[in-house]
């Protein structure tokens, strides 16, 4: 542990708790607690957006990942910019247009049946969680390894920072929080990627020429890490359309004014988080370039640590004042990135349990704002304190599965069931339903049998099951419209419902 | 690109059944679909296409095209290119075709629309 690390650290911390008091002061309404007023900029949003998709898993791993296993790390690495393809065309405007606060707002305004707001519920909840607790695990081994704190007491001293930021300042602190977070990283991102390239005279060729020497012809090639063909597929396509289905992104477009403001502001994160995507890259070959594939591998888990190991190097090594530094920067970046992430997340599952789970389908929207407000923060607390139990728990078992898991699950289950609910004007409360369920269960069910859990005893040959998954989902989506017969009412309903995703304009 | 806001838009009950009848929406929907359409076919041939060569075209991949760089590597950066020169060209056509358009849609719909 270095004292710099923890001096900066302790900035960062006092700094995001000051924007809580802040926020605050300013959070009242429901639309405050949820959405920051609904009162964002594109570029605010933007960097939100960046600080909240880019986990520890993109901070650390991406890096970790090229620098261990080659092109599957940059493969990795490219999908979660090229996914916002799927957001900008096809989901950003029409959720903003639709919605008011959770991807369940939108599956009720089309369905207008409570079953089908449950369905969305499930879905917003298990991936949440999903997600949630492989943070809360890396955040224990992170700050255990960096702070020397027991791994029990760091999860529950991550719970609760995001507990502190959602409850009190709701969506305005954790847009804040989120914002700084992506300063951060994208302030350390510049410099290591000037430092690195400055010590090959700026030509990244050498990089891949160094690569190879060291780590061997195959290194640059595919199939180092995802030795399944299928794999890599799946790999893309849970990007391609998972994103678009991960309640707690893209309830980040209701804290914009407008349709216009939120595609906008995909734009700004494509270009801030796709920019630190491909530095990840050229960070991972550095990595073997400077250091040597044999020195990554020891004391190095999943390659997590070759971040903060090339900064630390590239300020100097370990025995100076630079490498201190630069070691101490990064580090407490990557505790700040899972802050960020953990608490947009825990606002997207109290938005589902509070909004959508006890005002809309419990109470039937006959709750005034002011409780509403109180049951939210109420939910924040609760799903953090289940959220740090959850990560305690979780200790020593194999986490990185579940962000994948996440992942696979929003492309096969949330994301049929929303494009459809905005597209297509059969789909119905049947369709919710069985795409929900048929994509939740075969998501895990095929996880569960896979290599990540059974190892070499495992029964089905792929980690991420997305590739088979997500054409189940579909099926269950189709064949629950078609099998539950037609309503003419609601397919007339479709034209209202297009003409507000175009517009914006509610009807009456 | 402030041509438009829909924030608070109210409009009567059933302006939305003039709404989808009338040609401007028609026209909007169309121009929304030509760029849209073309613009996905070419990133999911672009993106997919490269995640299967990742796992069936690995040998392909391992080809030097670029000095020491593969073409596993020039199709990583070009779908980072892709993404981004997509991103604009659709900003921008929406921007100077959809937004106007919407705004139209909205005026002949009847409904009371605020600008910013």
């Amino acid at each position: 542990m270095n004292t710099i690390t923890v001096a900066m650290f302790v900035i960062i911390l006092l700094v995001s708790l000051g924007i809580t008091a802040w926020a605050a002061r300013r959070t009242r309404t429901t639309s405050d607690f949820y959405a920051a007023g609904k009162g964002l900029t594109a570029a605010q949003n933007g960097f939100a957006l960046a600080g909240d998709w880019c986990s520890a898993a993109a901070f650390l791993g991406f890096t970790g990942l090229t620098a261990l296993y080659g092109m599957d790390g940059a493969l990795y690495a490219v999908g979660p910019l090229v996914a916002f393809c799927t957001v900008l065309f096809l989901i950003a405007e029409p959720l903003r247009n639709t919605g008011t606060y959770t991807i369940g707002d939108v599956i009720m305004y089309r369905m207008r049946q409570p079953p089908a707001l449950a369905a969305a519920i499930v879905g917003t909840i298990v991936i949440n969680l999903a997600y949630l607790i492989p943070q809360m695990a890396g955040a224990g081994v992170l700050i255990k390894l960096l702070f020397g704190i027991p791994y029990s007491v760091s999860v529950i001293l991550v719970g609760l920072g995001m507990i502190v930021y959602v409850a009190a300042g709701g969506m305005l602190a954790t847009s804040w929080v989120q914002i700084v977070k992506a300063v951060l990283m994208l302030g350390a991102g510049a410099i290591i990627l000037f430092l690195a390239l400055a010590g090959i005279g700026f030509d990244p060729f050498v990089l891949f020429t160094s690569a190879e020497q060291k780590a061997g012809p195959s290194f640059l090639l595919p199939g180092n890490l995802l030795k399944n063909p299928f794999d890599e597929i799946s790999l893309g396509l849970g990007y391609m359309l998972g994103l678009a289905g991960l309640p707690h992104v893209m309830t980040r477009f209701y804290t914009v004014p407008d349709a216009t403001t939120a595609r906008r502001s995909v734009i700004w994160v494509m270009f801030l988080a796709g920019a630190f995507f491909a530095c990840t890259t050229i960070f991972g070959l550095a990595a073997v370039h400077y250091l040597g594939p044999q020195a990554l591998r020891t004391g190095n888990p999943g390659g997590n640590l070759t971040l903060p190991l090339l900064a630390q190097y590239l300020g100097g090594g370990k025995d100076s004042v630079g490498g201190q530094l630069m070691l101490g920067f990064v580090s407490a970046v990557a505790v700040a990135t899972i802050l960020a992430v953990v608490a947009g997340l825990t606002l997207a599952t109290s938005a589902a349990v509070a909004n959508d789970l006890y005002v809309n389908l419990v109470k039937k929207g006959k709750v005034d704002e002011r409780q509403q407000v109180i049951v939210a923060r109420v939910a924040a607390v609760l799903v953090g304190i289940v959220a740090t139990l959850l990560g305690i728990l979780a200790e020593g078992v194999n986490v990185a599965v579940l962000v994948i898991l996440a992942i696979c699950i929003s492309a096969s289950a949330n994301f049929p069931v929303l494009a459809l609910s905005l597209f297509w004007r059969r789909f119905n409360t049947g369709g919710v339903i069985g795409g929900m369920t048929l994509g939740l269960v075969s998501s895990v069910g095929l996880a569960l049998i896979g290599p990540a859990y059974l190892g070499p005893n495992a029964l089905w040959p792929l980690v991420n099951p997305t590739v088979v998954a997500l054409p189940l989902g579909v099926l269950g989506a189709v064949l629950g419209s078609l099998l539950t017969g037609r309503d003419a009412e609601h397919e007339k309903r479709f034209g209202e419902v297009t003409f507000r995703i175009q517009t914006g304009v509610k009807s009456g | 690109m402030d041509v438009v806001t829909t924030r608070g838009a109210e409009a009567a009950p059933d302006a939305w059944i003039e709404g989808i009848d009338s040609a401007e929406f028609k026209t909007l929907v169309d121009a929304k679909q030509r760029a849209i359409v073309p613009m996905m076919v070419i990133y999911i041939v672009g993106y997919l296409g490269l995640s299967i060569l990742a796992g069936f075209g690995r040998d392909l991949l391992g080809i030097k095209v670029l000095g020491p760089v593969n073409l596993g590597f020039v199709l990583i950066a070009g779908n980072y290119v892709m993404s981004w020169v997509l991103g604009v060209a659709y900003a921008r056509i929406s921007a100077q075709r959809h937004d106007p358009l919407v705004a139209l849609v909205i005026d002949r719909a009847g409904a009371s629309r605020r600008p910013r």
